[in-house]
């Protein structure tokens, strides 16, 4: 589904990829993990089209996606693409129900309360992000990015501003909804227990892949004991 | 210091408000209490009433000019200190939590009266300096030629005056802002202004719910959304129209102030609700809402206020020169019979459209730019 071939990325100087080369195949559950300033992030955004790689490319179905413009990069991410980031970044005037609206309105999606009632947040459609504790704000992010039914989901850290029993609760209804709904998913991440629920597992360190791993069993939160 | 010098000095668009009041303020005034004592001069009808509406011009404009524009540069000043408060928000937080007395953080804030100290100091300078040209374009029949004098009056009550008062208005002012508890401040901006905004209907699209929020959440663009296009619609038409009833240098002086006050108010307007917006305007790119979409959410609440303020601009300003000529001008003889400018209102009109659009082009640009990437990676 999602080919990466030598990617390389400098900013000012530095070397952040140093010539990446990865597969995601449909349906996959992949993390990206690794420490801080290890290039997962940069990674991350270049697989989704965030932006582009300075060598190398990217091929999502065929599509080489360097060679796309700015447009098309818009287009693709409308088509394929969800995001789930660490800081939420919900808009903080709307409420839930307009905030998942973002991205049911993308596609026309008319069901998106189905969406919020699978995160458990029917009862709080009218609340405003402030309203909402942490782990629910993420579960509206959650939401807001499966409304617009992406074919892969990609999520930046998203237990990283959580504490401990939130995250695991939000890493339960992705993988759940995951299985569920059927979606191709990219998780970088700096906590390696939660590779440990993951199909494919990918470590870097200093721009470079240093492991590919594929577990045979992917675990749950639980069952990791995070 | 919570607040710097370069903070003042970077409020450009007061400065130049309050340029413009008081360059025009500054020669009306001076023409008025330079020709005031030459009075007697003027015993016939004719000649009397042309001093008469001379002197009635020069007091109406003072009054409208320094009026409009001085609430204006007081809208924008209050607007200033409320975004850098907001702006800043945290780090007033933090200083308040160590101790610093309302009092004390609030003085710093006399620096925003150097921007009106800037523009009112080089309005007078510059308005005097050109005075001898404007009373050539003035002087009426009998009057002789008219040689400016200095009346000290007039820095004090157009300079100095205007400084203290709006550099107190922005001390007292942040007095009162800076009441919030300092763990709200702390919090960081927005959360009681978003807290305040009610949640619209659900029936709406995200878009036609973004439009509002954005409006709700900036409500005070509106006026300078809608100011900017009443000073345009309104002046270029009065300087286009007055050809036959003033100098065309006068004309144009009108032209031209109302091209900079439109240009500063919008420039103004849209950098703030770019800016205010950018990390939503990412959020929906990184989604794949195309520019068009991006655009429309944030801007399109304004369009309507926009097309309002143009249309007020052309009432206002016909309104205007229709007074000045029945009643001011009433009894003067040869005064040219004034008539609602159709050519006129259609080039403005269409120069308006296009302004908007070349605006409209370059944050579209400016949006554009914007990068979804920037935002994955802040806060780390």
């Amino acid at each position: 589904m999602i080919k990466a071939v030598n990617i390389k990325k400098t900013y000012g100087g530095n070397e952040v990829l140093k010539g990446v080369s990865l597969e995601i195949e449909k349906n996959d559950f992949a993390v990206i993990l690794g420490a801080s300033g290890s290039g997962k992030s940069t990674l991350l955004s270049i697989l989704s089209g965030l932006e582009k790689s300075d060598d190398g490319k990217v091929e999502y179905d065929g599509a080489n996606l360097n060679e796309l413009c700015d447009r098309e990069l818009t287009q693709f991410r409308k088509k394929h693409v969800g995001f789930v980031f660490q800081q939420y970044y919900l808009l903080s005037h709307l409420n839930v129900e307009s905030n998942v609206k973002l991205g049911a309105d993308l596609i026309g999606n008319k069901d998106f309360k189905d969406i919020i009632a699978a995160v458990g947040l029917s009862d709080k459609l009218k609340r405003k992000p402030f309203e909402l504790s942490g782990g629910e704000q993420q579960r509206v992010c959650i939401a807001r990015a499966l409304a617009k039914k992406p074919d892969i989901l990609f999520l930046d850290e998203p237990t990283g501003a959580l504490d401990e029993a939130t995250g695991r609760e939000i890493l339960d209804y992705i993988t759940k909804l995951q299985a569920e709904i059927g979606f191709t998913m990219v998780m970088v991440t700096h906590n390696v227990n939660i590779a440990d629920m993951a199909e494919t597992v990918i470590k870097m360190n200093s721009g470079v892949i240093v492991e590919a791993i594929n577990n045979s069993v992917s675990k749950s939160a639980y069952e990791i004991g995070w | 210091m919570v607040v710097g010098f370069k903070d003042g000095i970077k409020l450009v668009g007061i400065s130049i408000v309050c340029f413009c009041a008081v360059y025009v303020c500054t020669f009306m005034l001076n023409y008025y209490l330079d020709v005031v004592p030459l009075g007697e001069l003027f015993d016939g009808e004719p000649t009397l009433a042309l001093y008469e509406a001379q002197l009635a011009i020069a007091r109406f404009t003072s009054l409208i000019t320094g009026g409009v524009l001085g609430a204006t540069a007081l809208v924008m000043l209050i607007f200033y200190v409320k975004l850098y408060i907001d702006k800043s928000s945290v780090v007033l937080g933090v200083i308040k939590a160590l101790g610093y007395s309302r009092v004390r953080i609030a003085l710093k804030f006399w620096v925003f009266g150097l921007s009106v100290f800037i523009g009112c100091f080089l309005g007078f300078g510059v308005g005097w300096a050109s005075m001898q040209y404007i009373y050539n374009g003035l002087t009426i029949e009998g009057m002789g030629e008219i040689t400016p004098t200095f009346h000290a009056i007039i820095p004090i009550v157009l300079v100095l005056a205007p400084t203290l008062a709006f550099t107190l208005l922005a001390c007292v002012y942040s007095y009162f802002y800076l009441k919030k508890p300092a763990i709200e401040l702390l919090r960081g901006k927005g959360v009681e202004k978003v807290r305040k905004i009610r949640s619209g209907s659900s029936s709406k699209s995200f878009l036609g719910d973004m439009i509002v929020c954005t409006l709700k959440s900036r409500k005070s663009l509106v006026f300078f959304v809608a100011f900017s296009c009443f000073c345009f619609s309104s002046m270029v038409q009065m300087g286009l129209s007055m050809e036959n009833l003033v100098t065309t240098s006068m004309g144009y002086m009108i032209l031209m102030i109302g091209l900079v006050l439109a240009s500063v108010s919008m420039f103004m307007a849209i950098t703030s609700l770019v800016s205010s917006n950018a990390k939503n305007l990412s959020i929906m790119k990184a989604f794949g809402y195309s520019l068009r979409e991006r655009m429309f959410a944030v801007f399109g609440g304004y369009a309507p206020f926009a097309a309002l303020g143009f249309a007020l601009g052309t009432v206002y300003q016909f309104a205007l020169l229709k007074v000045m000529i029945n009643i001011i001008f009433s009894g003067v003889e040869n005064i040219p019979e004034y008539n609602f400018d159709i050519p006129v209102f259609f080039i403005t009109l269409a120069v308006f459209t296009l302004a908007c659009m070349l605006f409209m082009g370059y944050y579209t640009y400016r949006v554009n730019k914007i990068s979804a990437k920037e935002i994955m990676t802040e806060n780390r």
